[in-house]
């Protein structure tokens, strides 16, 4: 068993006075994607947002505990939230393409952390970028194009290609696809399946369908606690607690 | 299918009475316009009655004169595009740093509320206030020179920087926070996000705010009245701390005079100066649509 690509122990997480997260210990695999569920306000995008702290740029909100990247703290005196933003890439719930051409979504990234020497490289990368989110081929004629331009199932590829593009280990990916129609959802998720295998990929969503096609495991909130977590197919057929069982059979939601 | 309760008098009388209501509206509406757009159109004529046989030109190229034939505009001219010169230079650079700062970096306590609060009362003091604090603090404390585009673009950079501020900040807030949650997702440092991403879509509306703060600066008379730009000039300027009047302060300066011929120069100056703004106002609505990004 090899070490864990983020392992939290005791998180909690606080806006302000209220306690969002409360004493979650979760360590989370590469390879694998890990699909966070619950009801609209158990707290899984806060806790989501507390793996890359996005929650750092919320004024009163406030992080306790442990959480390890590779076992390094991220909360650590010697992590610099914007380095390790970088590492850890993040899709959102509504596809947010910056208002420039398709290029420059993908450029910026590359560009501000210096990862391209010169042009031909960054061509290189863009590319490869929008090959990886499975967008080339629908982009590869239009590259000044605005990418607001696009349709909401691209615009979210281009958002997931601009998240590789600076060379992540972790992506996390919050509700990606509840703005998108079921064909573009249905893309999205392939292309979860195919990027698993290079980047450690964890999913907040609200449809439990969805968590059970794309993850291999499964974590259950419910009121800022983590109530259970384990294989995805166990999770669903087998739930150990009876408040998992509540949720996945629709008797709350 | 029909309701009958459509058709009973009641209702008729019902519907009647809302459309009159709707009627009445626009009529009212339509005379405010009228009723305000008439004054304009008036002011125009008598101004281009006037001014219209003054403007050649011998007046756009000439200075002031006490021989009101020889009388020209461009000296006052030439004083109000270095004072706006100044007031631009320092007014732009001061305010939008000031506006980027209160909505993206300060902390939130009351100190940052208390600056806010100033801000947006230093926007509603009366300008006259400001002429003597120029007074005060430029001519009297600093010795610059008295009369000079530097004090009086200094004395407006003062008056117009609140505004850029408040409109500055307002065109900040408007930028959605998925670019911000965009930006910093794949990395970017506040100040990357900012500089990449905020200011320039929250740039068209900084600039229209400008140009409307600078707009009111150019038509400012009573803050130049108290740090002397009311001088009589017969020479343009030739930089920023010659002595010089400015456009509309030779507005006021003619009207006071009793020789005829200063009537239609004080009109002409009026036209002048009206076109001033309207160019200034085009350019903002055209820089508004240029840099507009849509989404």
């Amino acid at each position: 068993m090899t070490e864990p690509k983020l392992t939290a122990r005791n998180v909690d997480v606080y806006y302000g006075e209220k306690k969002a997260i409360d004493n979650v210990s979760i360590a989370i695999d590469n390879g694998i994607v890990t699909a966070f569920i619950g009801p609209s306000g158990c707290g899984k995008s806060t806790f989501l947002r507390s793996l890359n702290r996005m929650n750092d740029t919320i004024a009163g909100a406030r992080v306790t505990g442990e959480i390890l990247l590779d076992g390094e703290d991220i909360y650590g005196p010697d992590m610099d939230p914007v380095a390790l933003r970088a590492r850890v890439g993040m899709v959102f719930q509504k596809p947010n393409p910056f208002p420039k051409s398709i290029y420059e979504n993908i450029a910026y990234g590359p560009r501000i952390h210096g990862l391209a020497q010169g042009k031909a490289q960054m061509d290189e990368i863009v590319e490869s970028s929008l090959v990886k989110a499975g967008l080339w081929d629908e982009v590869k004629d239009r590259l000044s194009d605005p990418g607001t331009a696009l349709s909401g199932g691209q615009q979210q590829r281009l958002c997931i290609a601009r998240a590789i593009a600076v060379s992540p280990e972790v992506i996390l990916m919050d509700e990606p696809c509840s703005a998108l129609d079921p064909i573009a959802t249905a893309r999205i998720e392939e292309l979860i399946d195919e990027l698993k295998n290079t980047y450690a990929i964890v999913i907040v969503t609200h449809s439990m369908q969805q968590a059970a096609r794309v993850s291999q495991r499964t974590a259950f909130f419910h009121l800022g606690h983590l109530v259970e977590y384990g294989e995805t197919s166990q999770l669903f057929t087998t739930p150990r607690e009876d408040r998992t069982k509540d949720y996945i059979t629709g008797r709350y939601g | 299918m029909s309701n009958p309760h459509w058709q009973s008098a009641a209702a008729q009388k019902r519907i009647a009475k809302r459309n009159a209501a709707e009627r009445r509206f626009k009529a009212i509406g339509l005379g405010a316009i009228v009723l305000s757009l008439a004054f304009l159109a008036l002011l125009l004529v008598i101004m281009l009655k006037n001014g219209l046989g003054g403007l050649d030109w011998s007046f756009l190229t000439g200075s002031d004169s006490t021989d009101a034939d020889i009388a020209g505009v461009w000296g006052a001219t030439k004083g109000s595009l270095l004072t706006m010169f100044v007031t631009l230079v320092l007014a732009f650079p001061l305010g939008v740093l000031a506006a980027i700062y209160l909505e993206e970096f300060a902390p939130r306590n009351r100190w940052i509320d208390l600056v806010e609060v100033s801000i947006n009362n230093l926007a509603a003091v009366p300008s006259i206030i400001f002429g003597l604090l120029g007074l005060a603090v430029f001519v009297n404390t600093a010795h610059l020179p008295r009369s000079s585009p530097v004090v009086g673009g200094l004395t407006l950079a003062l008056m117009t920087m609140p505004v850029i501020v408040i409109s500055g900040r307002n065109a900040i807030k408007a930028v959605p926070p998925s670019i911000r949650e965009a930006a910093y997702g794949i990395g970017a440092s506040k100040v990357q996000t900012t500089f990449h991403h905020v200011l320039p879509l929250a740039l068209p509306g900084i600039l229209t705010g400008t140009i409307i703060g600078m707009a009111r600066a150019l038509g400012e008379t009573a803050p130049l009245l108290m740090i002397g730009m009311r001088a009589f000039v017969a020479t343009p300027p030739g930089g920023i701390t010659d002595p010089s009047s400015v456009l509309p302060m030779q507005i006021f300066l003619w009207s006071d005079e009793i020789d005829k011929g200063f009537v239609q120069n004080t009109s002409a100056a009026i036209i002048v100066l009206l076109l001033f703004l309207l160019a200034m106002n085009g350019l903002a609505i055209y820089l508004r649509n240029k840099f507009e990004v849509r989404w």
